[in-house]
Parts: C-alpha cells; structure tokens; sequence
C-alpha cells in the first residue's frame, strides 16, 4: 500500500463523526417524577408453585419438628 | 475452689448438655408455646415471624428453626433448579393453609399481622392452585 500521509486526519475526522453520531443518537433516560414503588411481597409464578407444591408438602409432612403447630 | 461450688459447676455442665441435646425439641416446643400466645406466627415467605417483643429464649427457638427451614429449602432449591426463595414461598403457602390454627397470627407480605379466624386464610394469589 502506498504511504498517503493525508488519509490519517481524514480517517480520525470519520471516527470522530460517528463518535458524535452515536452520542446524539442515544435514548435520553430522565429519572421518573413519581418515587419508584418497592414491593416486598413475594412474586412467583404459577407454574412454579404447581411444580413445587408436591415437595413443599412432602417436606412439612417429613419435617414436622421444623413446622410445629 | 470449694467442694459444692465444684458440684454446683458439675450440674450447671451437665445441664448445659442437656439443653443442647434437647435443643430440637426445645425448640420446638417453645414456638408452639408462643404461636399458642400470638407472639409468633407464620409468614407467606416459609418462615416464622416474631410479633412485638418476645424473650431471648422465644428468639433464639424461632431462629434455630427459621435456619433449619432454610437449609431444607435451599437443599431441596438446588435439585428443583429453583430459587431458595420460591422453595420457600412454595412452602409458606402450604404453612399459611395447614399450620396456622384459630387465633394463631400470621403474616403475607410486609403486611401486618392477623388472626386467623374460623375460615381459612385469603392465601396469596400465587398461591391459589395450592390444594389444602
């Protein structure tokens, strides 16, 4: 390839156009007026329950001593 | 030292052991006691809470169980492929549904605390295909 001492500056002149493109091209993300709202509650699913419950009650039934009445 | 303190030292040894061998039952034993008097109820998270201000004893039992539950939980988590908290949300569902008697608290989410009535707890809806 031939030495073409020009092509540098334009080429740092590209990167730094799509550099800015990029940054102009972002989502603008503002922090929501209203307080986030933390739920303590427990979120699971469905399905998950329907597979488990089977081993939560073999458990209490096989531990009672950790489940007194 | 003099003789009876040594005896004296003896019996306190030798009932500290026996404490720590009765420890489960103890336990045991103590919660029932005090979800009998409303001070410890069970949660919608698989384990026991503690109402108000309880004793050192009261604590300690409700905490020795709440770590055993929770190494049941995690063992039988880690074979579902679960989380440790779903095993024990599962779980609390059915302790909400069958180990909790009249007049005993418990408690779903970061709720307050309830007495249970003559019917059966309003379960969680996640809950709801939890046959009792």
């Amino acid at each position: 390839m031939r030495y073409r001492p020009w092509l540098g500056p334009i080429k740092r002149l590209g990167a730094t156009a799509l550099l800015a493109g990029m940054v102009s091209g972002c989502i603008q993300v503002r922090a929501p007026d209203k307080p986030i709202e933390i739920n303590l509650n427990v979120k699971i699913q469905q399905e998950v329950v329907v597979r488990l419950q089977q081993d939560a009650k073999d458990l209490i039934q096989n531990n009672p001593e950790l489940f007194p009445k | 030292m003099t003789r009876s303190n040594f005896k004296s030292r003896l019996l306190g040894a030798a009932l500290v052991g026996l404490l720590a061998l009765s420890a489960p039952a103890l336990a045991q034993d103590a919660v029932s006691a005090a979800k009998a008097a409303g001070q410890v109820g069970e949660q919608a998270d698989g384990y026991l809470g503690i109402k108000g201000s309880v004793s050192g004893e009261v604590r300690q039992a409700v905490d020795a169980l709440n770590i055993k539950r929770r190494a049941a939980y995690t063992d039988l988590a880690a074979k579902r492929g679960v989380t440790v908290a779903d095993m024990a949300a599962v779980t609390g569902c059915q302790t909400l549904a069958t180990r909790v008697s009249q007049g005993q608290i418990y408690r779903i989410g970061s709720g307050d605390w309830q007495v249970k009535g003559a019917g059966p707890i309003a379960l969680p809806d996640y809950c709801a295909s939890a046959s009792q």
